[in-house]
């Protein structure tokens, strides 16, 4: 059923390199029924794509019996039959305007490939690149080129490889040096989706030093999309001094399984602020890796997740302290009712030169519905001796004191536990400095909480 | 306009009010005393509607209407208030917040249009002076890090703002300093009218020198076994209650 390249005429050659894999199972079937690969117009791209979807298909997908996806079974959702798409644009303005945010740039991908049509970019000053990693129509940029998988590289994880070997296009976000950027990019990811639709979104962010980026993305879906497996990955990089505040909102309708994979390299001085709202979606897995390679380095990882009826979330974080007097803080806060599943998975890794860790990881969550349920596990590993480590955990039912309190005051039950609901999300929501986005982050939480 | 008849409630299977009778009019104030677990919370979460205290017998009617009928928050909106001897912490939730939620849906069950902004500020301004408490207080997460005293004026501050009809007061003075206290007993007094009525519960017969009480309750072991006017609680004082044991522990279940 490979539509896309029929319908597009120019039906994929698999030459080369590509012959030796193209035998070999998913992976093979998969990269025959893109329309085009980021590889395709750069031959350094190109080996690397080709490497990954060799050792992917020794890996195959991950399913229950990889202790990291032992509560989320890949494969149970992403099968053979699903059709690797990327290219199609089909959808309405109308649709979209919604979804765009005031004072800022929005780049609009739809499938995978972006719209500048749909994009608001007039506010975008000179010197920046902000678009997709096309430079033009035809060649991947030559700086995104450079940068493309330097920090997901070194990931033997599945999903990550199988995005590389995919891969067709994604966001691209260059801030050259000193550069501070005051208006936030906001990049609107929808799909349209048939059903049994896969997409490999891949994103590269690179703020070199000195600079400051606030890069939201939320991710969508409109019409019926049932069976569609969005897996994205991105990279991002924080030079020096530099420093990044990144939103994702992940908002997509039932039916939607979404992995989203995340490499965040920073250096010496630089900050991250990286908070993710999980609102919907059947399936979730979110992989946030950071690793701080520089000293002085500040990196904080948040995360919300709403849970209703069957859906899933599966939060795995890992932290890398490779430098010295660095800080890392996480918290992660689930709201999970009916009977929905959520999971956290928090790793912090310390190596013995990175002195003067001061690193901290927290999840707290409510369960609000009889049958929802929780799997939670820090782990810890330190090799330095010299270190401040610790985590948090805590799960429990709405606390029935402070409901008995609100109620005496004249509040009735339904309101009372939206107010408590509200305000344990509001801790996480509250690390997101951009107003704009964390008001309307908040009606949304509020929206779900009735 | 309070009328409990022969009230009996139970808390995971153990009885602890046994048969309470008390009527309180309007313009009264009627203080409750008795010893350490004799029942005074268990009564006013009971009047209050905490759901986990199961109401076995008895009738409990507030301006005629059957409380037990109602959830909490409705018998807030029909004018009871219940200053809690132990105050909640509530992270996240700031009292001026939560109380313009509170009177919004008061106002509302009762007919009358939301409250505009800037009546709510005055009013706000006004109470917050009444009771002497900071603006920073309540501006900050309910109770969240308050000191003792602090929670408890943090109470009379939302009683002050909700304007009950009858509000039940449970150790309110208990961990207040002597001013504190004076100014919470002030505030009461502030508001206190012929329209208006007070329950009292306290250990203290000082409580009572600065809010007369028009009655003296002593609720021992799940009843009301004495009532008497303020010469009552100064004989409390005085004696303690070993008397009182002795003569009513043989009662009758
Ligand atoms: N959930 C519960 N389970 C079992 N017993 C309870 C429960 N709640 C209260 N009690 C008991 O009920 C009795 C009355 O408690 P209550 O708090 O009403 O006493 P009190 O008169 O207010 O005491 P104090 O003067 O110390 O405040 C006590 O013996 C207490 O231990
Ligand atoms: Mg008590």
């Amino acid at each position: 059923m490979a539509l896309t390249s029929e319908k597009s005429g120019k039906k994929r050659t698999v030459a080369g390199e590509d012959e030796l894999f193209k035998n070999s199972g998913v992976a093979g079937k998969w990269l025959g029924e893109i329309e085009q690969r980021l590889g395709d117009t750069n031959p350094l791209i190109k080996h690397i794509q080709n490497n990954a979807a060799k050792e992917f298909a020794r890996t195959g997908l991950p399913g229950r019996r990889d202790e990291d996806y032992k509560y989320t079974n890949i494969r149970q959702y992403l099968q053979e039959d699903f059709v690797a798409r990327n290219g199609q644009e089909n959808i309405s303005v109308e649709l979209i305007k919604p979804l765009l945010l005031n004072n800022s740039v929005n780049l609009v991908f739809i499938n995978d490939k972006y719209v500048p049509g749909l994009s608001v970019t007039e506010n975008l000053p000179e010197g920046i690149a902000a678009g997709d990693f096309y430079f033009n129509k035809d060649r991947v940029h030559d700086k995104a080129a450079q940068h493309f998988n330097k920090a997901a590289g070194e990931s033997k994880n599945p999903m990550a490889l199988l995005n590389t070997a995919l891969a067709g296009n994604g966001f691209y976000i260059f801030v050259p040096k000193n550069f501070i950027l005051d208006v936030p990019v906001h990049i609107i990811h929808i799909i349209t989706g048939e059903v049994k639709s896969l997409y490999n979104p891949r994103n590269l962010v690179y703020l070199e030093e000195n600079s400051q980026l606030t890069l939201i993305e939320s991710y969508h879906t409109v019409g019926d999309c049932k069976q569609v497996f969005t897996n994205s990955l991105t990279e991002l990089f924080v030079e020096d001094n530099a420093v990044l505040e990144n939103y994702i909102l992940q908002d997509e309708g039932a039916g939607s399984y979404h992995s989203d994979s995340r490499f965040l390299s920073i250096g010496r001085g630089g900050k991250s602020n990286c908070v993710t709202v999980s609102l919907n979606g059947i399936i979730l897995r979110n992989d946030s890796n950071v690793l701080i390679h520089g000293e002085h380095a500040e990196a904080h990882l948040n995360g919300l997740f709403l849970l209703k009826g069957n859906d899933h979330t599966d939060n795995h974080t890992l932290v890398e302290h490779l430098a010295p007097n660095c800080s890392s803080k996480e918290l992660y806060k689930g709201i999970i009712g009916d009977s929905a599943t959520g999971v956290f998975n928090g790793k912090i890794y310390v190596h013995p030169e990175a002195q003067k860790t001061d690193a901290y990881q927290s999840n707290k969550n409510v369960l609000t519905g009889d049958k929802a349920t929780i799997d939670t596990k820090p782990q810890l590993e330190i090799y330095a001796d010299d270190v401040r480590c610790s985590h948090g955990t805590s799960t429990g039912k709405l606390n029935e004191e402070a409901l008995f309190y609100l109620q005496s005051r004249g509040l009735n039950k339904q309101l009372a536990k939206k107010v408590l609901l509200q305000a344990f999300a509001k801790e996480v929501s509250n690390t997101i400095k951009n107003e704009a986005f964390r008001t309307f982050i908040e009606k949304k939480i509020q929206e779900k909480l009735i | 306009m309070l009328e409990i008849k022969d009230l009996k409630a139970s808390v995971d299977g153990k009885q602890i009010l046994k048969g309470v009778n008390l009527t309180v009019n309007k313009g009264e104030v009627h203080a409750i005393m008795g010893p350490n677990g004799s029942g005074k919370s268990t009564f006013a979460s009971v009047i209050a509607g905490r759901e986990d205290y199961s109401v076995d017998g008895g009738s409990l009617t507030f301006n005629g209407k059957d409380m037990l009928e109602l959830s909490a928050d409705e018998r807030a909106k029909e004018g009871l208030f219940l200053a809690f001897q132990y105050p909640v912490e509530i992270p996240g939730v700031s009292t001026i917040n939560f109380l313009k939620t509170a009177i919004a849906e008061i106002r509302q069950y009762r007919g009358f249009p939301p409250l505009e902004a800037k009546d709510f500020l005055k009013m706000m301004k006004e109470k917050q002076k009444l009771v002497e408490i900071e603006a920073n207080l309540t501006g900050r997460a309910v109770n969240e890090g308050f000191s003792g005293g602090e929670k408890k004026r943090n109470e009379i501050f939302q009683m002050a703002m909700l304007e009950p009809s009858l509000a039940i007061l449970d150790e309110t003075d208990s961990g207040l300093d002597i001013d504190a206290l004076r100014i919470v007993a002030g505030g009461v007094n502030k508001l206190r009218s012929g329209e208006n009525a007070f329950i009292l519960i306290t250990h203290y017969q000082r409580l009572l020198e600065y809010i007369t009480p028009d009655f003296v309750h002593v609720l021992y072991n799940g009843r009301i076994v004495k009532s008497g006017t303020r010469e009552l609680a100064l004989e409390l004082e005085r004696k303690g209650y070993d008397w009182i044991k002795e003569e009513f522990s043989e009662m009758p279940v």
